[in-house]
């Protein structure tokens, strides 16, 4: 019906631009990792020939990083956070998605735009909202010193892993509980109820039928929401004032924005996305799977 | 030719590995309900999609009215479509909808204006113009999609299974419309269905397909009491089929044993022999009180079990040879004379019994005879 | 005979009989569940209900609540953010790349929709594939690529406006792709070849039937662009050049660092409420043009594909 090469033509604009604009650039990070420095200016030379590229910059950051490094810590950190940020995240957030998809009633409709409703406010807000509240005089240690559980104030801000992760959970969540919820949302009431008809107790029925059918959206979830956490370098930089519980990403924000050596940065930034390739991938592979499953392709 | 005269030349529609539709050939003259009738995946939409324009065929020819159209884009020929789901523009309202294709062919307002308004009243559904279709029942989409077909006065009205979302009443009432409305208007219509029943109602002519390939062709009438395959006896209505020996065939009468017993069926022109299988329908089957007067094709046999349908019975006959038989008595009003354990006996008439060739869907072959402008099957 | 009424037990349970029961009920509703449920919902929205709080307030202060004052959004001379450049421009300059955004990502996107949906061609998959990568990489190594790009090869394009829309465009047309091309799947090819049976050539068959059908996709798509552009803080900051061309979420950022004025607040409730209206509007807009469409959950399949429901 339509002309085969109507559809590589619509698509010509959309690729020519993500070619341009995300391949190449992808490739001037390589290039400029695996290129030199200028001695005298400090510049990054980019090396486009990938015959000629020049490894040392990688392995300087590989040896950085490996243990001993002054980046392994960061690195370890940076693994440690986000383990424990999904873990918690996990924790709140099943029971939230869990209960709006399967007890909420004529509740669901209201508290879905509420879980909703975080993510259309900016990230940055919802991060200063904490800040104000994690003052010295702000609402969270008045309310601890007025329920006695601390005598003075306490520095929340200044250096804290504790508030870090506090503020990873509290930014990544909903993006967490949203996916969950769908695929709570979608399990067939008449499974449960089969599995309770065997005689399942409700806590049973739980762990035998809902958990494991909830699997692709813990996994789904857990995949959105890490990926962006290995690069995060803003929310520490918000809630700590402090190198201690820097991550990779502040490693790479400082030698772009602070230090002369982008090309250690690239070299890292690099690194950071051949770690995070088989995440990358899974979520591809899940995206590419959901739109075909939500209706058959056509072929005209 | 006559106008919406229909010839398909060895149309073929392979995807991938597989072969949708295979090489059949088909002629439907102007002005018929023709039915293409089959179960699922045996090619019978695939066959309407190509003959619409939607799908390529892979080779073979598509004649409308002399010309092959077989590779023209579906806007530039002459046939609409009635789809299985109406495919309504929801953005339109019913006038529009009606009158989107005498647009794209820059009719003049007052004309469209006209021609809708006919349309409205062929389908009954005058007054309705401004309604979207979302505010329509099922039986009235169906109708709005009827008349935004009918009004581009196509040479043949393809229609994919239309009645197909619709409840039994419904579906019966619509039935007789539409073959109303098609002699009313009196160009082909091209009718897809897997309901056998739908078929034999409806249409002048069917194409029994199976399988990518066209078995019988023929009026209801002898699609159903000389059915020329397996499949064919089978598919339509309840076949009663019984394995037998063929002792003789010849083109007035035949002589096949079952089990002992030796029947005498109706002529054949196939080329049968050994293993065969002979088929009744259930309505002929005459049965007669047990030890009563013998003659051919009479077989002791206990009844089974009896369904009341309301207008008939069923009842459910172990014949001596070993089959269960279904055989169809309408209801006179008087009492069930047959319960479960009554011996009777089955008389099979000669001229309802038909000779098949054993194996379903195997192409029988003509006695060196030329094949009939139109072939049972194909290859 | 014993009556009912002496089989009856002692009448009114002991409190911890009926707490455990309420408890217990398996019927009921799981108790916790309700209390982990709102419990959640106001820690994820109390916090940010005081933070708009404190944009009124009379003092300086963020954190000690005086008294209710429009000060900082137009009253202060000098730090409310109708007087103080940085603040305004910062909406400005927001506002500026979310429009030019949508404007940009959306044509592209949904014709990369329509290629992607129906190509199956050569270079079909690939596409897709590239299509796919915007969406599953970190920010950071978006804002790091785009950067040095800018900076070694596209020389000619310096930090600032240019650089942060191509950015943002850059990773919006994934998310208008994904959202419109779900829809698509769902309309099928039905409404097209029910046109060209009627007489429609494709061209007709595309932009009469089958666009004016996914409006409520792109409709959604721009208002999910649009928000996101709007919270942008990582590519914004990796390509701007300072002064007016950071934005609001890059303010609240350097903001927060040092010593913030409630005009912080302020700006960031400002594009709050902002950013929520056009995607109200947005969605009351697909609402209109879904009207009698009997599908439930058709909103999840627009909006939600946005975040891979």
């Amino acid at each position: 019906m339509y002309r085969r090469w109507l559809w590589p033509s619509l698509s010509f604009p959309g690729v020519l631009w993500l070619i341009v604009l995300f391949v190449v650039p992808f490739y001037a990070v390589l290039a400029v990792s695996l290129g030199t420095v200028d001695p005298i200016l400090f510049q990054p030379v980019p090396i486009w020939n990938p015959l000629e590229w020049n490894v040392g910059w990688l392995q300087e950051a590989l040896q950085r990083l490996a243990p001993g490094g002054i980046w392994f810590d960061v690195g370890i950190r940076t693994i440690v956070y986000v383990a424990l940020s999904l873990v918690l995240c996990l924790l709140i957030g099943y029971p939230v998605a869990y209960y709006t998809a399967r007890h909420a009633g004529r509740w669901k409709g209201l508290i879905l735009i509420l879980i909703i409703l975080p993510l259309w406010i900016s990230y940055m807000m919802r991060m200063l909202a904490w800040v104000n509240l994690l003052q010295a005089d702000g609402y969270i240690n008045r309310f601890l010193m007025f329920t006695h559980v601390l005598s003075q104030p306490r520095d929340w801000l200044g250096g804290s892993s504790s508030t870090v992760i506090f503020a990873l959970v509290y930014g990544y969540i909903p993006y967490l509980i949203l996916p969950l919820f769908a695929s709570l949302d979608r399990i067939e009431r008449s499974h449960v109820e089969a599995a309770r008809d065997l005689g399942a107790s409700p806590w049973s029925a739980f762990r035998t039928v809902t958990l494991p059918l909830s699997k692709t959206g813990i996994l789904g979830g857990a995949v959105l929401i890490t990926l962006p956490m290995f690069g995060d370098y803003y929310t520490p930089n918000i809630v700590s004032m402090s190198p201690k519980t820097s991550m990779i990403g502040n490693q790479i924000d400082l030698y772009f924005h602070g230090g002369p050596q982008p090309t250690l940065g690239a070299a890292l930034t690099i690194i950071l996305a051949v770690f995070l390739t088989f995440l990358m991938a899974y979520y591809m592979w899940s995206i590419h799977r959901a739109q075909r499953d939500v209706g058959a392709v056509g072929a005209l | 030719m006559a106008r919406g005269e229909i010839e398909l030349t060895k149309l073929t529609k392979e995807f991938a590995e597989v072969r949708a539709v295979d090489a059949i050939d088909l002629h439907v003259p102007g002005g018929e309900f023709f039915s293409l009738l089959g179960p699922s995946g045996c090619g019978k939409t695939t066959t309407l999609r190509m003959i619409a324009g939607f799908e390529r065929p892979t080779s073979g020819q598509i004649v409308l009215d002399g010309t092959d159209v077989a590779y023209t884009p579906p806007h530039q020929r002459n046939v609409n479509t009635v789809f299985q789901n109406y495919a309504l523009f929801p953005h339109l309202n019913v006038y529009d909808n009606i009158a989107f294709g005498l647009k794209r062919a820059k009719r003049p307002k007052a004309e469209i204006r006209d021609r809708v308004g006919k349309a409205l009243e062929l389908v009954q559904l005058s007054g309705y113009e401004r309604r979207k279709s979302s505010q329509l029942s099922g039986g009235q989409q169906q109708r709005v999609a009827l008349a935004r077909a009918l009004i581009l006065n196509p040479a043949v009205l393809l229609l994919d299974e239309p009645l197909g979302a619709l409840d039994a009443k419904l579906r019966k009432t619509l039935q007789i419309e539409l073959k109303a409305l098609q002699q009313e208007v009196g160009i082909t219509f091209l009718y897809v269905t897997h309901d056998q029943e739908e078929a034999l109602t409806m249409s002048d002519r069917l194409a029994v397909m199976n399988a990518g390939k066209v078995e019988q062709v023929g009026n209801p009438r002898d699609v159903y009491e000389d059915p020329e395959t397996l499949f064919v006896a089978d598919f339509l209505g309840v076949s009663n089929l019984m394995a037998a020996q063929i002792v003789s065939t010849s083109t007035s009468a035949c002589k096949v044993a079952v089990d002992g017993y030796e029947l005498e069926t109706r002529g054949t022109d196939l080329d049968v022999t050994g293993e065969a299988k002979i088929v009744i329908r259930p309505e002929r089957i005459e049965l007669e009180p047990h030890g009563s007067q013998s003659g051919p094709n009479r077989i002791p046999g206990m009844v089974e079990r009896v369904v009341y349908i309301g207008s008939a019975m069923q009842v459910i006959v172990r014949a001596a040879t070993g089959e269960s038989l279904q055989a169809l008595v309408q209801n006179t009003g008087s009492a069930i004379p047959y319960e479960q354990g009554t011996p009777l006996q089955l008389h099979l008439p000669v001229d309802a019994l038909r000779v098949l060739p054993s194996g379903i869907g195997d192409a029988p072959s003509l006695k060196g005879e030329e094949p009939d402008p139109e072939p049972a099957a194909a290859g | 005979m014993t009556t009912v009424a002496e089989q009856r037990p002692a009448a009114g349970f002991s409190t911890s009989a009926r707490l455990r029961g309420w408890l217990r009920n398996p019927w009921g509703k799981p108790r916790f569940l309700v209390l982990i449920t709102w419990a959640y919902i106001l820690w994820s929205i109390v916090p940010v209900l005081i933070a708009v709080q404190f944009s009124f307030n009379e003092t300086r202060s963020r954190t000690v609540w005086d008294s209710f004052s429009t000060r900082w959004y137009w009253g202060d001379p000098v730090d409310s953010v109708w007087h103080d450049p940085t603040l305004r421009h910062a909406l400005v300059q927001t506002f500026k790349l979310a429009g030019a955004d949508v404007l940009i990502a959306v044509p592209i996107g949904v014709l990369l929709a329509l290629g992607l949906a129906r190509w199956h061609g050569r270079g079909s998959a690939a596409s897709n594939f590239i299509m796919l990568f915007p969406l599953v990489t970190p920010e950071i190594v978006m804002g790091v690529s785009l950067l040095l790009v800018f900076s070694e090869l596209f020389t000619f394009i310096h930090t600032g406006t240019t650089a942060q829309i191509l950015g943002h465009v850059t990773f919006s047309i994934s998310f208008v792709v994904v959202i419109v091309r779900g829809r698509l799947f769902s309309i099928g090819r039905q409404y097209e070849e029910a046109a060209a049976d009627l007489g429609a050539s494709p061209f007709v068959a595309l932009t009469r039937v089958l666009l004016p059908l996914l409006t409520p996709a792109i409709v959604a798509a721009a208002a999910v662009v649009f928000a996101i552009s709007a919270d942008d803080f990582v590519i914004s900051q990796w390509l701007s050049r300072g002064g007016d061309t950071d934005t609001v979420p890059i303010r609240i950022y350097s903001a927060t660092r040092a010593a913030p004025l409630p005009s912080v607040n302020a700006i960031a409730t400002i594009m709050m409420v902002i950013t929520l209206l056009i995607v109200t509007l947005g969605f009351l807009t697909w609402r209109a043009f879904t009207r009698g469409e009997s599908k439930a959950g058709t909103a999840a399949e627009d909006f939600g594909t946005a975040f891979r429901l």
